[in-house]
């Protein structure tokens, strides 16, 4: 078990760095607490999902019911998994890599642990209350309407003021770090905290607290979801990746030397990529070109990042791990890969002329959020809760469970997204096909929808019943 | 690259790029177009439309009809298929989204696109009927009822005039008639005010256009 | 010196060389570099001059040509649409009808103006329907068809040019200028014609499309 996988140090002492034992010591409560309410909102938002993906095929069940509508569980489940699973676990792992990457305790300020500990903890309640009332303002009819920001004014500020009282503390600890030199895992955090603020706080100005004219509106929005997913979330999880895959194979990133240029293409082409979202829409053609151009170069980036990480895997094959944690990280580098290559098949015009508008730009959505984004965090998040507690706690079968389901459940769900949206938007090409005979062949689809998100819940479940019975701990599975 | 501000300031600069061109420019830009006048009328495109539109749109945005609508008929050099589908005359510029105060663009299209709905289905009954309804206006239809837009009462002497002549399938008990609330007329006179059809300078003539049918 | 790695210092240096910091790969190097160009160029030819008001990125050129614009869509294309969702029912997808029953419109004299047939007598039948006995390719039919009034006048010259110019039939395209003024005219009839009665309206040929496109 890679109880010591930090620090990377030969010399702790020489360099400063301090004992891995105590960074965590420091860290311990907050950091629980965001993965623990992060995995709370990721069976709830898995729930919603199985209830919308029913509600397609069954409209008549839960019909009539306001607070059921899809209208309004739609935006639940879509923001359930952005902000409350994906956002804290970024956080708890940002944090986490911070801290031990640096080589520092959140503690070795002159204010003191206790202060920090304190405000990010408050920060999390703030953050949890503001995603549970938002959610239910949502419900009771109180959304904003525009997609991804659905939250009214007074969650959206809250979720903006508690990001800041946590992510500060990740931009200290960068400054406070032991090593000169910085490793890519660290560039990446930084950027993924710097732009949080600067992405969501912009986005929520122009678009809900004070919105600019509707005209405005389009590129905004397209820009607001590009950003979130590739230069907020995506940026930690692939901080994950670069901190953790060598670590745990024991080996080198490979061609190091290329990584500068996939971050700095990264974060570039991650502001653009929301482009893609509008192609054809209603913007000026030089917008519809850059999302064509921008999906297309972002495989620079996906390319570079696949070599430095999937090289070590490739080049070292004798080097294989037990780790509960690697499976995850390889599986969100393979759904990495997968998403660059869709998102640039399906940026280029005539085939954007079929696809858009279907599931296909669905699947794409998912495999950004529950692949490249959420599991290299699950692999921080198996790695991350031993090392905190101290002790091996997690249950080897349940884990094995939640992987395998997991596995099964996200390629099913891209797979039958994609099949569906490609199927309908070929009959949608078809102007003698009337829509609503279409909508009807997309039924065995939807249903296969459900069953996978059915899957999903069901790992989901698996790994809180997991995380539960490891931090229940020693008071309620002694050991035998 | 290994010192914070190196770091931030390289961060800044590449954030800068894209935030430049896709939030300060469309805010600057697009965000600062004007009505133009009708060459034929005078009257100013896009048309204003009423309060009631209005509030309607609010509805649109809690209700959450983005998630299944989109509101855009894409560029021809992209795809003729929203026109040849009938729905829209001409494809849809940043200008016709002047007078909303949200742009629902939208992302998916489990519903049909709604830009034009207004030229495509001009009659507020049929609306009425379809929110109440859905499965009973359209077959096989997947679109979730807003029966709680609307109100069951019992028939005072004579039917109300606003009542809905609904199917047998949907029709209320007897003695009863289904009224609309004024969230739910609201609404409907929001979807009717959304036609792009009139002709704006950047978006190419709508002449010898046909117009759609119920689709 | 490189952190990413949990070994000592001498066997740090020896890795890096080895397998961590080779050369970039030209081949690498050359397919981001063309990349790039690709993208440049793509720019450059589909942006639409970077105009604000353009949104057809076919519609400027580099050498800053002339706004092209978006041509209409195809009559035949809307009107086989219409088609497929109004007529099928009794005309069939073939155009054949069904024997004895819906006339077919497949080398029909009411469709291609045959004979004492005009294209204002086609109009006329679209726009208020038929009843009673009516004799087409021979054959006697006796049934009814609905009328199409609420169709605009865009609507049925569309479709009246899609099924002249399907299923072998080649007559000339009806022009919605023409629907529009033979509805105007048609103020006396609301019922459905009957074919005596629709044959003895003064024939009309629809002019053809007005010259300016």
């Amino acid at each position: 078990m890679s109880a010591h996988l930090f620090p990377m140090h030969h010399s702790e002492a020489a360099s400063g760095a301090v004992d891995s034992r105590v960074i965590d010591d420091s860290m311990r409560l907050p950091v629980l607490i965001l993965f623990g309410s992060a995995l709370h909102w990721l069976i709830a938002a898995a729930l919603v999902s199985v209830v919308l993906s029913i509600e397609l095929f069954l409209p008549g069940l839960l019909g009539g019911i306001s607070f059921l509508s899809y209208g309004r569980l739609a935006p639940i489940a879509r923001d359930l998994f952005l902000y409350g699973w994906a956002s804290q676990a970024a956080l708890a792992a940002g944090i986490w890599l911070t801290a031990r990457l640096a080589g520092r305790p959140l503690a070795s300020s002159p204010f003191g642990g206790v202060l920090q500990s304190t405000l990010i903890i408050s920060a999390t309640v703030l953050w949890n209350l503001a995603v549970l009332l938002g959610s239910l303002a949502i419900l009771a009819g109180y959304s904003t309407g525009v997609e991804w920001l659905e939250y009214p004014t007074w969650a959206s500020a809250t979720l903006f003021l508690a990001f800041l009282l946590i992510g500060i503390w990740a931009l200290l600890l960068f400054d406070r770090r032991t090593n000169e030199r910085a490793e890519v895992a660290q560039w990446y955090l930084v950027a993924g905290f710097c732009s949080f603020p600067w992405i969501y706080g912009t986005a929520n100005l122009l678009l809900t607290w004070k919105p600019v004219q509707a005209s405005a509106q389009g590129p905004i929005q397209a820009w607001f979801h590009g950003s979130f997913l590739s230069l907020w979330l995506l940026p930690v999880a692939l901080a994950a990746l670069y901190a953790l895959i060598p670590r745990i194979l024991g080996a080198h990133l490979h061609r190091r030397n290329l990584a500068p240029l996939g971050f700095w293409s990264l974060l570039l082409l991650g502001g653009w990529s929301g482009l893609g979202h509008l192609i054809g829409g209603p913007v000026p053609a030089w917008m519809t070109a850059g999302g064509v151009v921008s999906s297309a170069l972002f495989l620079i980036p996906v390319v570079i990042i696949l070599i430095n990480l999937l090289g070590i895997v490739l080049h070292h094959p004798e080097k294989e791990s037990q780790s509960l944690s690697f499976r995850f990280l390889i599986f969100g580098t393979y759904a990495f890969l997968v998403l660059g290559v869709l998102s640039a098949l399906i940026s280029w015009p005539d085939i954007s002329g079929i696809v858009r508008f279907t599931g296909v730009t669905e699947a794409e959505t998912q495999l950004w959020i529950l692949g490249a984004i959420s599991l290299p965090l699950l692999g921080v998040l198996y790695e991350a809760i031993p090392q905190l507690l101290g002790r091996d706690c997690w249950c080897r079968t349940l884990a094995d469970l939640h992987y395998w389901l997991t596995v099964v459940g996200f390629w099913l769900l891209v797979g039958v997204l994609a099949l569906e949206g490609f199927f309908t938007g070929l009959a949608l090409s078809d102007p003698t096909v009337s829509f609503l005979n279409i909508a009807s062949y997309a039924y065995p689809f939807y249903v296969l929808e459900a069953a996978a998100n059915l899957i999903l819940l069901s790992a989901a479940a698996i790994l809180g019943i997991n995380m539960t019975r490891a931090l229940a701990g020693d008071y309620f599975f002694p050991k035998k | 690259m290994h010192r914070l501000t190196t770091l931030l300031s390289g961060i800044f600069l590449v954030f800068l790029t894209s935030w430049i061109g896709l939030v300060a420019y469309p805010a600057l830009q697009l965000g600062k177009l004007a009505p133009v006048p009708d060459a034929d009328s005078g009257a100013s495109l896009p048309p204003v439309y009423g309060g009631e539109a209005v509030a309607g749109q609010h509805i649109y945005a809690s209700e959450g009809c983005v998630s299944c609508h989109s509101q855009q008929v894409r560029q021809t050099s992209v795809t003729r298929i929203d026109i040849e589908r009938g729905w829209g005359v001409r494809p849809s510029v940043a200008r016709d989204y002047l007078r909303d105060s949200t742009a629902f663009l939208g992302t998916i299209r489990i519903g049909q696109d709604l830009s034009n709905v207004g030229r495509r289905l001009p009659e507020a009954a049929w609306h009425y009927r379809h929110l109440y309804a859905p499965a009973a206006v359209s077959e096989g239809s997947v679109m979730p009822s807003y029966r709680y837009l609307f109100t069951l009462s019992k028939i005072q002497g004579q039917r109300s005039a606003e009542a809905l002549d609904l199917s047998p399938e949907a029709a209320p008990p007897a003695g009863y008639e289904v009224l609309p609330t004024a969230d739910a007329k609201n609404l409907v006179a929001y979807l009717l005010s959304l036609k792009h059809d009139y002709p704006l300078p950047e978006a190419g003539p709508v002449k010898n256009i046909p117009a759609a049918v119920t689709h | 010196m490189n952190h990413d790695h949990p070994h000592s210092p001498q066997q740090d240096e020896a890795a890096c060389e080895s397998s961590t910091n080779r050369p970039l790969s030209p081949w690498l190097v050359g397919a981001f570099i063309l990349a790039l160009f690709w993208g440049g160029f793509y720019l450059a030819f589909n942006s639409g001059g970077f105009r604000q008001d353009v949104y057809e990125s076919n519609a400027v050129n580099w050498a800053g040509g002339a706004v092209v614009v978006a041509a209409p869509p195809d009559p035949k294309v809307v009107g086989k649409r219409l088609y497929s969702q109004n007529c099928i029912v009794c005309h069939q997808a073939n155009g054949m009808g069904v024997p004895g029953q819906f006339p077919p419109l497949a080398g029909s004299e009411w469709v291609i103006s045959e004979g004492n047939h005009a294209d204002n007598h086609l109009v006329l039948l679209m726009l208020n329907g038929h009843q009673g006995p009516m004799q087409v390719k021979g054959q006697s039919y006796n049934n009814a068809m609905p009328q199409w009034k609420q169709l605009t006048d865009d609507q049925i010259a569309s479709l009246l040019t899609y099924i002249r110019s399907d299923w072998g039939n080649n007559a000339p395209a009806i022009d919605p200028a023409f629907v529009t003024q033979i509805r105007k005219g048609d103020g006396s009839q609301s019922d459905p014609w009957m074919q005596a009665q629709l044959l003895a309206v003064p024939p009309v040929k629809d002019p053809g499309a007005p010259a300016a496109k």
